[in-house]
């Protein structure tokens, strides 16, 4: 009993509050679908309670830090954790996003007669997860957070067990994950062996052996005294290699495609956010904190796959004609350009850095945009469920006007048209690579976004003009929009999501004084 | 004089890694595809008992437990996927897993 007072009263879990409030939730929206009297066709209450707990949590979480109690910077758990200003924006972020895959999961399941509870489960443990892992500042709390993301993942994308192309990208996406989450542990291993063992290897270090070898601050100063060392620096490769999995970066965008195109829309779209928002903020981390000594080694290792990643998904995007491969291709893309601000920010480290904010603004945009596609995509009713081709959104601005300019304002959003705030955030992210003098990464992310005009164009004029006259033996196709009943509470949603991204394109005073 | 150093166990986790790495790639069955993951955390856990053994650090072997369950969880939820699928396609080939495609 002793030992475990102190043990309580070492950790201050009241830091870590809106990760146990989520859990919390989480536990009881699945003893709400548990005890609840299925039999009787008694609708389930779990989703409309998951919504309203997430909701409330973000705004509560935004006003406790904004307002009631400003953030300083703090280490509790004994080193694993770290919170600060910059680690609570992150936590609202994945809050909002999760509360928007709730809402849109919920009119989803309906429709497909999926099971409820579950989901909304999965995805409140998922954002627990990602909320630790964006604030874990040690080895072990980062990979028992990731797993913990990835095995919720694993399960989302099988969601829908009677269709097995859900199935399949459930089983590609855990080969594909545990793999990277074996070669970050492999990396991992050899940052904690040197560092636990530096006279071995023949490393240098200046007496500070009592700290832990897996924490992120022992192994920023022993790897700025080894920046040559070559274990060290396989240990580096493969840790980012792991981290280049999540955000879908270029040698290892191979499980994109196939996992988005396979899973239901709503874990498509928290895959393509959530997730990869995680990646950017892991990585943020990594490279101001430990591989922070390294940056000469690592900023042309960065440079190199940030210019791969953007031909690559721009140009295979061009290729693909089911349109969630299209957006899988075109978030690879985008994983490109956010890689140029990672490196922007190795180059002016520091949490006040433009760098950094203007990564933040980037995903909080990407996010709107995200959203409004992939919640319109949802309510289309196609033959086969996650076969969304071109041609289902023949006309669309004729048969359905607000779906039709909710998801042209997505689609320009992403595609950085002038009026949205994909745009803005595309000019502050080149304005960013131009300050930090890199060039060359600068030129590829021109060049990428003029390349993704094409298909967001391909897309858009689908949307907004008639087909072509079809021949009098061609069998009419069936309408995916006909059926398609409007829900108040999605479309508020939905449309108050395109007037964020419209709004954030012409005024950008919330965020501030940092541009 | 000591004759196994850290450097040997590295040499063989990195080994079973290896091992287990070719059998992700190569294999063909599914449920081998699982087994080579389980083998390359195992040559990650020797790697790191033998790292905290040397250095007379505990954090290695405590990684070890939660790579141990997290392995295990993996593998249940792997398992049940598989299954699941079998029950659909009457298959646990990584060929026959090809309805995602343009």
């Amino acid at each position: 009993m002793n030992s475990f007072l102190t043990f309580s009263n070492d950790n201050i879990w009241y830091e870590i509050w809106p990760e146990l409030a989520l859990v919390l939730g989480a536990v009881i929206v699945l003893s709400m679908d548990l005890f609840s009297k299925r039999e009787r066709g008694f609708p389930s209450m779990a989703g409309p309670f998951a919504i309203f707990f997430q909701g409330l949590l973000f705004s509560f979480h935004l006003f406790d830090y904004l307002a009631w109690h400003p953030t300083f910077d703090r280490t509790t758990f004994s080193g694993m954790l770290s919170q600060g200003f910059k680690g609570d924006v992150m936590r609202s972020f994945f809050l909002l996003s999760s509360f928007l895959v709730s809402i849109l999961g919920h009119r989803y399941l309906k429709a497909n007669l999926l099971r409820v509870g579950e989901f909304h489960h999965l995805t409140m443990l998922a954002t627990g997860g990602l909320m630790l892992l964006c604030q874990s500042d040690h080895f072990l709390m980062l990979f028992v957070s990731l797993e913990t993301v990835a095995l919720c993942f694993y399960s989302l994308v099988a969601y829908d067990r009677e269709s097995p192309k859900s199935l399949e990208a459930g089983i590609k996406y855990l080969v594909f994950g545990a793999l990277s989450s074996s070669l970050l542990l492999f990396g991992i291993v050899l940052l904690y062996g040197v560092g636990a063992n530096p006279e071995v290897w023949g490393a240098r270090f200046t007496g500070h052996e009592s700290m832990d070898p897996l924490s992120f601050s022992y192994l920023h100063t022993f790897l700025a005294e080894n920046p040559d060392h070559l274990l060290l620096r396989a240990g580096v490769v493969l840790v980012l290699s792991g981290m280049a999995f999540k955000i879908g970066a270029a040698p290892f965008q191979i499980w994109v495609p196939d996992v988005y195109h396979g899973s239901p829309m709503p874990v498509t779209a928290f895959l393509a956010v959530s997730s990869k928002a995680a990646g950017f903020f892991v990585l943020l981390n990594l490279v101001q904190g430990p591989f922070g000594g390294i940056s000469d080694f690592l900023l042309p290792l960065l440079g190199f796959i940030a210019t791969f990643t953007i031909f690559f998904g721009n140009l295979a995007a061009c290729a693909q004609r089911n349109v969630k491969r299209m957006l899988g291709l075109s978030g690879v893309a985008h994983a490109g350009y956010l890689l140029v601000a990672i490196m922007a920010s190795m180059l002016f480290p520091g949490d006040s850095d433009r760098a950094v904010w203007v990564l933040f603004f980037y995903l909080f945009v990407y996010m709107t945009a995200s959203f409004s596609v992939f919640g319109i995509m949802g309510l289309a009713r196609t033959s086969e469920e996650s076969e969304h081709d071109f041609s289902n959104y023949c006309n669309l601005a004729e048969k359905r006007p607000w779906m039709a300019f909710v998801l042209v304002c997505g689609i320009s959003s992403l595609a950085g048209i002038p009026p949205f705030a994909g745009f803005i955030s595309k000019v502050l992210l080149i304005s960013v690579a131009y300050e930090a003098e890199l060039y060359f990464s600068l030129a590829a992310m021109i060049i990428g976004v003029v390349i993704s005009i094409f298909y967001y164009f391909g897309w858009i004029r689908e949307i907004c003009f008639k087909p072509d006259k079809l021949h009098d033996d061609d069998s009419l196709p069936v309408d995916p929009w006909e059926t398609v009943t409007t829900s108040g509470f999605v479309k508020i949603v939905l449309i108050s999501l395109t007037m964020a991204s419209i709004v954030f394109g012409l005024w950008q005073a919330p965020f501030g004084n940092s541009f | 004089m000591e004759l196994v150093t850290p450097h040997h166990f590295l040499a063989l986790g990195a080994l079973l890694f290896g091992i287990g790495f070719f059998g992700v790639v190569v294999r063909r069955n599914l449920l081998l595809v699982l087994m080579s993951l389980e083998l390359m955390l195992n040559g990650v856990n020797v790697a790191l008992v033998s790292f905290s053994r040397a250095g007379l650090n505990l954090d290695g072997s405590l990684f070890v437990f939660f790579i141990m369950t997290v392995a295990a969880a993996e593998v249940a939820l792997g398992l049940a996927l598989l299954v699941a699928l079998y029950k659909r396609r009457q298959s646990v080939f990584s060929e026959d897993m090809s309805l995602l495609r343009n």
